[in-house]
């Protein structure tokens, strides 16, 4: 795939407002350095991530998403963020199986006091679609 | 039992359910206007039970009509049909009490299309197609012709894994046991994991680009019950209505991720879709996640619960990070 050395991939980030989104706030306010390339949405919980935003996201042209909630037992409604997993998971293997790149759907568990862990994450996740390249997943043919 | 023994069994039973009053209404399969196609039978009058039929082109999945008729309904189910009731009912949408499942051991059903391919002639032109054991026979301008019968099933019947209901009310024949063949009804799933990501998803974008959103796909789903789909709402407005290959595809694989769990591979799908999309071919691979992922199978025990309800503690972590 053509690409500059410029081009940055561009990311959107869902993340539960009771831990990744609060972790993602710590790494702020700790002047922890984190890619620009993540665009975040604050949701509810990761169980509220519908995989429908997920392609939507690909549709307007994201390069890739990353779903991020609480860790496993330690959802602020208890269970969310298993049914996430189960949801997510299906996801990720269809649209693989659909000729997306695995790179494109990423998932992690971030909790409030995790900034360098989000850090980290991003870092990792943003690496990788650089690899992967633009998204033209649904461009028209030119 | 003959064939012939057992539709008037079914007849005699379909007839006594609906005189004892145990049933509002019958639904089951009749002779349609075509040739070697069948037609749902849905009637409240016992003149009527003596349309039913039990032959090999009895393809529709019946369950769909369960999610829109009221009152008790006693209902003709093949092995892959009373998977569709069973998962109606984890999913409350249908009251285990409120249907007669009728059971119907099947021995698969033979798709016309792959009948036509190899005869080199349409439908109409066919004079008779009859099964024999493993063998079907298609007479055809004055002489026979045998094909092997997994030559012309359908895919998902090559799959079977029930093609006797486990859950019924009555069963009108003897059972008959599964011998599933994944090779064979896997083929075109496989080749097509053998493409690279981007080969595979032009593939698709081909596919779709043929899409004309005509909903048959999902309104012949009997796991698709929704009132108002994802399609249809407008604020926000998912995917545009007109059928662009990229909103088709969106609409397509959500479908899929909605089913998952639900759908039991009955090929209804497929067999709608005018444009021959080969929709079996997302709807198998996502039935297959399931299990691999879960070890779970729709429609199969009535008391599971559903799989996007429930979790195990630790399952499916290689995703995350
Ligand atoms: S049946 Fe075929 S053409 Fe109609 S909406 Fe479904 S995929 Fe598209
Ligand atoms: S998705 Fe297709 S194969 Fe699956 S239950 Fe619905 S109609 Fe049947
Ligand atoms: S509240 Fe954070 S994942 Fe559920």
């Amino acid at each position: 795939m053509a690409q500059d050395s410029e081009w940055e991939p561009k990311l959107v980030g869902f993340l539960c407002r009771w831990c990744s989104y609060a972790g993602a706030d710590l790494a702020g306010t700790s002047r922890k350095k984190y890619p620009a390339n993540i665009g975040i949405i604050k949701v509810p919980c990761s169980g509220r991530v519908d995989p429908l935003f997920i392609l939507k996201a690909l549709r307007l042209g994201f390069d890739g998403v990353l779903v991020s909630g609480c860790h496993p037992g330690e959802c602020h409604y208890q269970t969310g963020n298993y049914r996430a997993r189960r949801k997510i998971a299906l996801t990720k293997k269809f649209l693989e199986y659909m000729g997306i790149d695995p790179r494109r759907l990423q998932a992690s568990w971030i909790s409030a006091s995790e900034g360098g862990k989000f850090t980290e994450v991003t870092t990792q996740v943003t690496k990788e679609l650089k690899e992967a390249g633009p998204n033209e997943l649904f461009a028209d043919d030119k | 039992m003959t064939n012939r023994e057992a539709e008037q069994r079914l007849r005699d039973e379909a007839k006594s359910l609906l005189e004892s009053a145990k049933v509002d209404y019958i639904v089951g399969f009749a002779d349609g206007s075509l040739k070697f196609h069948t037609t749902p039978l849905i009637t409240r009058n016992k003149d009527d039970v003596d349309h039913l039929v039990i032959n090999p082109f009895m393809a529709s999945n019946l369950a769909k009509f369960l999610t829109e008729l009221e009152g008790r309904v006693g209902i003709v189910a093949k092995g892959c049909d009373s998977r569709s009731i069973v998962s109606l009912v984890q999913d409350n949408k249908v009251s285990r009490e409120k249907v007669v499942i009728v059971g119907i051991p099947c021995r698969g059903m033979i798709n016309l299309s792959k009948i036509e391919q190899l005869a080199g002639k349409e439908s109409d032109e066919i004079d008779d197609i009859t099964r024999q054991g493993d063998k079907v026979v298609v007479k055809l301008d004055g002489s026979e012709k045998e094909i092997p019968v997994k030559e012309v099933l359908f895919d998902h019947c090559l799959a079977c894994e029930l093609p006797t209901p486990k859950e019924y009310d009555l069963l009108i024949d003897e059972p008959i046991p599964a011998t599933p063949d994944e090779e064979a009804s896997q083929a075109k799933i496989n080749k097509l994991e053998e493409l690279s990501h981007h080969e595979r998803w032009r593939f698709w974008q081909n596919e779709f680009s043929r899409c004309i959103r005509c909903y048959a796909c999902r309104n012949v789903c009997p796991a698709c019950y929704c009132q108002r789909c994802f399609v249809e709402e407008a604020e926000p407005q998912w995917i545009l209505s007109i059928p662009k290959w990229q909103d088709n595809l969106i609409f397509q694989i959500i479908r899929n991720i909605h089913l998952a769990g639900r759908c039991t591979d009955c090929g209804e799908c497929e067999r709608a879709c005018p444009v021959n999309i080969p929709l079996r071919s997302l709807s198998k691979e996502m039935y297959d996640l399931v299990g691999e992922l879960f070890g779970f199978k729709s429609g199969m025990e009535i008391d599971a619960a559903p799989l996007l309800t429930h979790y195990e503690l630790e399952e499916a972590e290689d995703f995350f990070r």
